[in-house]
């Protein structure tokens, strides 16, 4: 911390004044404990048992009294051995009430017994002080009321303060509070998750056949350990194979192959946020309903600019039977303007499994330009039918690291997870 | 997402149009593609529809987009018999059971046909084809060939033959050993005794798929005219489609196609390509009420036509047929999107759904929120790590002795094949990066973990859980005793301390945070061979809580 030069060190010198404490004042005016206790024991009280009734500072009084020399005790009893000849403490304490100077060494004594504190010079010298300028405003300036009677020497005020780095919240996770902030404000509901799931909710459940390239080892992570969980109910197992066998009850001819039971039951780490939606949607939702996820994805990508170790997805579903196309384009556009701040949208045809008809959105902002910023669709149903929806329920997933990377001013993703206590300072809160 | 090359002027004399910049950018929307780049005549496309290899090519593109711009209706292609027939050995069974063939003629090869074939011939097999595991393809020159062709089995030192671009013969083992294409794919017959291989009647070897070509037969110039094609694999599913999807983008460039007659033995034939229209059928109302459109039929029909459809109407319904090409159509869905495409995206009115809802954040979240305002009033400052992490950092640094955990099979690095089952080793990690910072510094993460959990569906449960450290000249356990009694002072958490022994904490400083008398964390200051195994230098106090115990307390 850089000193003001205009400060220098507080004199602690001898001209210091002083001031009783509440404990000297009492003993002031009542008489220190040891000179109430000598004249209850002169006057016959000699009783310990009965002097503790009398004087609640027996044990100060006993102390004193003792290393004296005057009493000494005898079966419970007092004894006064010798009559004190007077109480120079109990007169210093007098005069120092009284603004009268004591010698050092009995300030030193009275100082141990915490009767007397030592004040700041200024107090002291109060009178020395009117009209001089001091270096700092003290609780006994304010006390005494000298602080009117003298002048404050003046800071260099442009002199730095000490660094100070507030507690704050992470920037990406402040960005993703924003996010949840306003789907809340537009009416979803957060849906719970898993961080492992079987490849059943990651997969079968969105009618990804299970020979998809997108199931292919080097698109997902597999677990070694544990390996395999268990499979849901089996009446919507049962719906999820048929639906990839011949079509079930969907109006799908379906994939046409043997659905492995097997397959579905092996876990893996959550690949994308759908996995959150088709459980929410197995678990029964309300109609209409609304509902989104916001939650850490893993896929096998080497680590560049572009991909991090794990990502963070944003996904919505909206259910209700009054949903169409439209009301898909509707979402987005609104999505768009809402959170990206986007002056123009566009739409272009897409493909997810899951999804049908599926769409892009781009939006075009500001600054970036044209920005991929949502893939969506309205669910299958080889999705939703055996999930037990009979309900169009349309689905939108954000692109949150790129949103965020934007918001943050950040080049590389791996920046969004930074282990630089310094960037984390500097970064400005919004 | 497949990624072509298609030359724009090639793209526009396949459409018969000449389109500005402008229009092919629009236009290229009718085939779920997006110009990624254009360099001069040569145009980068992105090819959205993972699922419709017939749009992976200047011929499949163009005919998608002449469909919308003035040429609609079923394409046509009629299937000559080319007399060839190949001979499928019994023994492929449980090596590479199937192939589908077909023979091109009179195919001008110009540098656009011979590239776009290349091309599509390679993102056909690698993602539809799941990098030629379930389709290999192979084109090779039908005057070099003598029918019948046996697609049979060799041991892999049984023949010999100069592989595509080789200039000297080798025996399949050694293809698989030395040929780029032999280490690129031999993982495909790993194990395998035997190896599958084309050899004509002639005895000339045409290739030995998954792997590679003969550099006689199966190399195709600009000078080749006639074309045998075969696609090998597994699975009927997949083979024929990819069959279909290369023989009508050559028909497209004027390839007069002919079929090929496939014996597998004990009675089993088949004839390929079959490229005669599939058969589907669509209602106007399930269309009018996907797309949000209120269509008439002469509309719908109109937009199907244009998306390459032949349309029966007979009332609110539709009897249609569709190319070949496409294996996509499973659902009435399917046919709805594509009228909605021909409609175009952009014309649509976009109409928000006006549905009364209410928001609402998880629990976790709100109570997680909760305690970082507290973490924060404390001046800490909230950090962010990743999830997965390594047995060295979680255990070894730590001083524990491993446990069990939830591991990744098949991991692209050692720095990241665990899920973290604490929090604490990922904050050391972070301070150790910051060594040459201002000190102190307060850090706090509130995040999940994953702990093994044998009753659970997925064996494992995340467990969300708040760590804090501090780190300075003079830090202590009271320091992080202190923030703990702030924090849970603050959510209205009654809590106790018992003393205990851990590996990564001094001895005699560090305790178990007791909630309702059970452990729910532990707070104490970090043992100094810790700080050595992650390179720190000055001392750490650190806590970590389980967040669900402590919401579960908060709220009562």
């Amino acid at each position: 911390m850089p000193r003001d030069p205009n400060k220098g060190p507080r004199s602690r010198k001898q001209e210091a004044g002083m001031e009783l404490t509440e404990e000297g004042r009492r003993y002031a005016s009542e008489g220190l404990p040891e000179k109430r206790l000598i004249g209850l024991v002169s006057g016959g009280k000699n009783s310990i048992v009965q002097l503790k009734n009398s004087l609640p500072e027996l044990d100060i009084a006993l102390a004193w009294s003792k290393k004296r020399g005057w009493i000494r005790i005898e079966k419970g009893r007092l004894i006064l051995v010798k009559e004190p000849s007077g109480y120079p403490e109990q007169d210093s304490l007098k005069m120092i009430s009284e603004g009268k100077p004591v010698p050092e060494e009995m300030l030193k004594t009275l100082e141990s017994r915490k009767l007397v504190v030592r004040e700041a010079p200024h107090i002291g010298e109060g009178r020395a002080l009117h009209g001089k300028e001091v270096a700092g405003l003290t609780p006994a300036l304010i006390k005494t009321g000298h602080w009117r009677n003298v002048r404050f020497r003046p800071y260099n005020i442009r002199a730095t303060g000490e660094k100070a780095y507030p507690g704050k919240r992470h920037p990406y996770n402040r960005f993703l509070s924003q996010v949840r902030q306003k789907l809340v404000e537009l009416g979803f509901r957060e849906m719970p998750g898993h961080l492992i799931e079987s490849e059943f909710w990651n997969f079968d459940a969105l009618f990804q056949a299970q020979d998809h390239p997108s199931r292919d080892w080097t698109q997902t992570y597999s677990l070694r350990n544990p390996r395999t969980g268990s499979l849901p109910d089996r009446k919507i197992v049962s719906q999820v194979r048929q639906t990839h066998e011949n079509g079930w009850k969907t109006g799908s001819t379906g994939w046409g192959y043997k659905w492995s039971p097997a397959k579905a039951a092996k876990l893996m780490p959550r690949a994308h946020t759908t996995a959150c939606s088709a459980r929410q949607l197995a678990s029964g939702v309300d109609i209409p309903g609304k509902y989104f996820a916001i939650s850490r994805c893993f896929r096998p990508d080497v680590i560049d600019a572009t991909h991090g170790v794990e990502f963070n997805q944003t996904e919505g579903i909206v259910i209700d039977p009054s949903l169409d196309f439209r009301s898909l384009l509707g979402l987005l556009k609104q999505f768009a303007l809402e959170m990206a701040g986007a002056e123009e949208v566009r739409f272009l045809p897409d493909y997810y499994p899951f999804t049908e008809p599926s769409c892009q959105l781009s939006a075009r902002h500001p600054e970036l330009g044209w920005v991929e910023f949502a893939g969506s669709g309205i669910f299958r149903e080889e999705l939703t039918k055996p999930l037990g929806i009979d309900e169009p329920v349309i689905a939108w997933g954000l692109g949150i690291d790129r949103l965020a990377m934007f918001r943050l001013g950040i080049k590389d993703i791996r920046e969004l997870f930074t282990r630089n206590i310094g960037l984390l300072r500097k970064q400005r809160v919004f | 997402m497949p990624t072509i090359e298609v030359s724009r002027g090639d793209l526009c004399n396949l459409i018969g149009r000449r389109l500005s910049m402008k229009q092919l950018e629009e236009a290229v929307l009718y085939a779920k593609c997006e110009i990624d780049s254009a360099d001069g005549d040569t145009l980068k496309l992105d090819c959205k529809d993972t699922n419709r290899p017939d749009l992976w090519s200047a011929e499949g593109v163009a005919r998608e987009m002449a469909g919308r711009l003035g040429r609609p209706g079923l394409p046509a292609y009629r299937v000559g018999k080319s007399g060839v027939r190949v001979l499928v050995n019994p023994r492929l069974k449980a090596i590479r059971p199937y192939t589908v063939c077909a023979v091109v003629r009179n195919l001008n090869m110009t540098p656009d046909v011979l590239s776009q074939m290349i091309q599509l011939q390679e993102k056909v097999s690698m993602t539809f084809g799941r990098n030629r595991k379930e389709v290999a393809i192979g084109v090779y020159d039908l005057h070099r060939i003598t029918s019948p062709i046996k697609f049979t089995t060799t041991a892999p030192d049984g023949i010999m033959f100069m592989p595509l671009e080789f200039s000297r013969e080798m025996t399949p083992a050694q293809i698989l050993k030395s040929h780029p294409k032999g280490r690129e794919f031999g993982h495909l017959l790993e194990g395998m005794r035997e190896y599958p291989v084309f050899i004509d009647s002639a005895g000339e070897v045409l290739s030995m798929p998954p792997i590679i070509n003969s550099d006689y037969t199966g190399k195709v110039t600009r000078e080749t005219r006639d074309i045998f094609i075969e696609c090998s694999g597994f699975n009927l599913r997949f083979l024929l489609p990819a069959l279909n999807v290369i023989a009508s983008a050559l028909a497209d460039r004027g390839g007069k196609v002919e079929t090929v007659e496939i014996d597998f033995g004990g009675g089993k034939k088949l004839v390929t390509p079959d490229l005669s229209p599939r058969k589907t059928r669509a209602d106007l109302d399930f269309i009018n009420k996907v797309s949000g459109l209120k269509l008439s039929m002469a509309q719908a029909r109109k937009l199907l036509e244009q998306a390459r459809y032949a349309v029966k109407a007979h009332g609110r319904r539709m009897n249609l047929l569709y190319p070949a090409y496409r294996q996509d159509i499973m659902h009435m869905r399917d046919v709805a999107e594509d009228a909605v495409i021909s409609y175009g995206y952009n014309r649509i009115e976009p109409v928000p759904p006006r549905l009364a809802t209410i928001g609402k954040t998880s629990d976790m979240e709100t109570f997680s929120d909760r305690c970082a305002r507290i973490m924060v009033g404390l001046g800490y400052q909230e950090i962010l790590s990743y999830i997965l992490t390594s047995k060295g950092k979680l255990f070894t640094r730590m001083l524990l002795p491993e446990s069990d955990i939830v591991e990744i099979e098949n991991y692209v690095s050692e720095n990241w094949n665990v899920f973290r089952n604490s929090l604490l080793p990922g904050m050391l990690e972070f301070l150790s990066r910051n060594n040459n910072q201002e000190y102190p510094q307060r850090i706090f993460e509130i995040g999940e973990c994953v702990l093994p959990d044998p009753r659970q569906e997925t064996r494992t449960r995340d467990v969300r859980k708040l760590s804090l450290a501090f780190t300075g000249n003079s830090a202590g356990y009271q320091d992080a005793s202190g923030a703990l009694e702030a924090l849970l002072s603050n959510l209205g958490v009654p809590f106790s301390l018992r003393a205990r022994k851990h590996p990564s904490f001094i001895p005699g400083r560090c305790a178990d945070v007791l909630l309702r008398n059970r452990p729910a964390g532990m707070v104490g200051e970090i043992h100094p061979q810790v700080l050595n195994n992650f390179g720190l230098k000055m001392p750490v106090a650190a806590l970590e809580l389980d967040v669900q115990e402590l919401n579960a307390l908060s709220k009562n």
